[in-house]
């Protein structure tokens, strides 16, 4: 196991996550099951009470997350000097078996925690406390996938090894790797269209108001948009047709852009797709949240697609 | 008007131990009157005070006040409440002492950004109510013990609330400006104000505008 301050820094913040993660949990599963705010028992008070402390736990566990996440990448970036074969944070990911599944809880937790603070800041806005129940219901939900998520990172960090050699991001974003092979073996033209025909439809629903669709557009827009950079915008951002990493633009050399583009692509796709379930619960059109999302969808398309129109200018070909 | 139901409040101590403050508090309080809470220190007048300002919570029961459960709302609602419709007369006055009169007068109305011309009548309105016109621009820590004392009261006026809580308020005051502040009390009775004066001076006993009086022993009402 490696132990570099970087290293510590995350697993003594996995441990707090934990820690107080789990006093969250027991307090809001007692409040999922025991609450009834027209009770004016001691009980119903004291979950009053504890609801706020909760509250406060959960936000800061999000506060700290979204920061935690690009750490993360940045760690396992820096890891990189030390693991051999290792070229970028892809290499030493990619070392673990589960990495897929790491990053999908990562992500998923990133979506689950931001959508209860909305949840929260609605629920606070009326005095009848409406989504209280449910939001320590959700919470209950996403502390199971908070400790998927610190179960797999010690795994990983535990799993590294300096002596053993790993693949770099070239060996793994390409068609040597089972699981992307049919990907790289189709037109990659396609994923550009699929990524501009999804954002296409984003519009035209914001156009039309038809905002229930976003939720359903904005998953597809997260998954397109990773896709497509991976297998057609990358190569444009490296200005090399075999380079495929999606970790490789998060460095130096390329303006630390993959900072941008996540941050864009996360805002865009958490504003529409929150935005979109709290039109179902409401009944209501959250205009703020839509016009949010498809802004940063907007400028993550313009970020990605100006690397291809400037290659095409400055070199007269297509990758 | 202002309702306890079943109220109880209790508090947990350092030691872990449990002292509670009231007990089983049912009180009905009509729009308007003056109602006038003695007892000893320690019975739980002021308790029964930051219960009605919605200052705390109770452990147990609820009240009401014009009709809202304000011992349900969430602290954004509850300071909401207050600003809207209680008005504060302290012991120690509490006013800011680099601050002039006016400028503590208009203190609670700083969140709801009054329109300029209504906040200057306003001020006109109760310094004149007060005979304090000449000392409105004067630096409070200038002013004497009853000027102070007529400055807090006009604070607490300010934002026209429907309760004005008043905790102990002749603690701190000699005889005379004890009457005097007696005096200004009677005559803010409107029938529109309740007035809730938490008390142990003997000088508000028997006052023929106290509409009612409840006595609290040991957090009880006897």
């Amino acid at each position: 196991m490696l132990l570099t301050p970087e290293i510590i820094s995350i697993l003594t913040l996995d441990f707090v996550f934990f820690v107080f993660g789990t006093i969250a949990f027991f307090i809001s599963l007692k409040i999922y099951l025991k609450w009834d705010l027209n009770a004016t028992n001691q009980r119903q008070y004291q979950l009053e009470k504890q609801s706020h402390l909760v509250a406060t736990i959960i936000k800061y566990i999000f506060i700290l997350k979204l920061p935690m996440f690009l750490f993360f990448a940045f760690t396992a970036d820096k890891l990189s000097n030390v693991i051999p074969g290792a070229m970028c944070a892809a290499g030493v990911v990619g070392s673990v078996s589960f990495s897929s599944s790491m990053f999908f809880f990562k992500i998923l937790n990133l979506y689950i925690f931001g959508f209860w603070l909305v949840l929260n800041s609605y629920d606070l806005k009326r005095e009848d406390l409406p989504y209280t129940k449910y939001k320590f219901l959700l919470y209950c939900v996403g502390f199971v996938s908070l400790v998927i998520e610190i179960f797999y990172e010690i795994s990983f960090f535990t799993s590294l090894d300096p002596t053993r050699i790993v693949s770099c991001c070239s060996t793994i974003f390409s068609a040597s790797t089972p699981i992307l092979s049919f990907m790289f073996q189709t037109n990659k033209i396609y994923f550009a269209y699929a990524f501009y025909a999804v954002l296409l439809l984003i519009i035209v629903f914001y156009m039309t108001k038809r905002y229930t669709a976003y939720l359903f557009l904005n998953i597809a827009y997260l998954i397109v948009s990773i896709v497509s950079l991976i297998i057609f915008f990358g190569p444009y951002i490296y200005q090399l047709p075999t380079h495929h990493c999606p970790f490789c633009v998060l460095k130096k050399d390329y303006d630390y852009i993959g900072y941008i583009l996540y941050a864009t692509l996360y805002i865009g796709t958490f504003y529409g797709i929150s935005g979109a379930i709290m039109s179902i619960i409401k009944q209501q059109k959250q205009t703020k949240y839509y016009n949010i999302s498809l802004a940063s969808n907007i400028i993550y398309a313009l970020i990605v697609s100006s690397y291809v129109i400037t290659y095409f200018l400055r070199n007269g070909v297509w990758l | 008007m202002i309702e306890f139901k079943n109220v109880t409040k209790t508090f947990i101590l350092d030691n872990r131990d449990e002292m509670t403050a009231i007990k089983n508090i049912n009180v009905h309080i009509k729009k308007g009157e003056i109602i006038l809470l003695e007892g000893p220190s320690g019975s739980g007048k002021s308790t029964i005070l930051s219960l009605i300002a919605a200052l705390s919570k109770p452990t147990n029961g609820e009240v009401t006040v014009d009709g809202k459960r304000i011992s349900k709302l969430s602290d954004d609602f509850t300071s909401v409440f207050r600003r809207e419709n209680i008005g504060f007369i302290f012991q120690k006055f509490n006013l800011i002492s680099t601050l002039s009169a006016k400028e503590n007068v208009m203190v609670p109305l700083i969140p709801s950004n009054p329109d300029e011309i209504i906040l200057e009548s306003r001020m006109s309105e109760l310094f004149e109510k007060f005979s304090i016109q000449s000392k409105m621009n004067i630096l409070v820590k200038n002013l004497s013990g009853g000027e102070q004392q007529r400055v807090a009261i006009a604070r607490a006026l300010v934002n026209n609330p429907s309760v004005i809580i008043a905790d102990e308020p002749t603690a701190n005051l000699d005889k005379k400006l004890s009457l005097d502040f007696i005096d200004i009390i009677k005559k803010l009775k409107d029938g529109i104000n309740t007035i809730i004066i938490a008390s142990h001076d003997p000088l508000f006993f028997d006052l023929d505008f106290i509409d009612k009086t409840i006595s609290i022993k040991n957090g009880e009402m006897i």
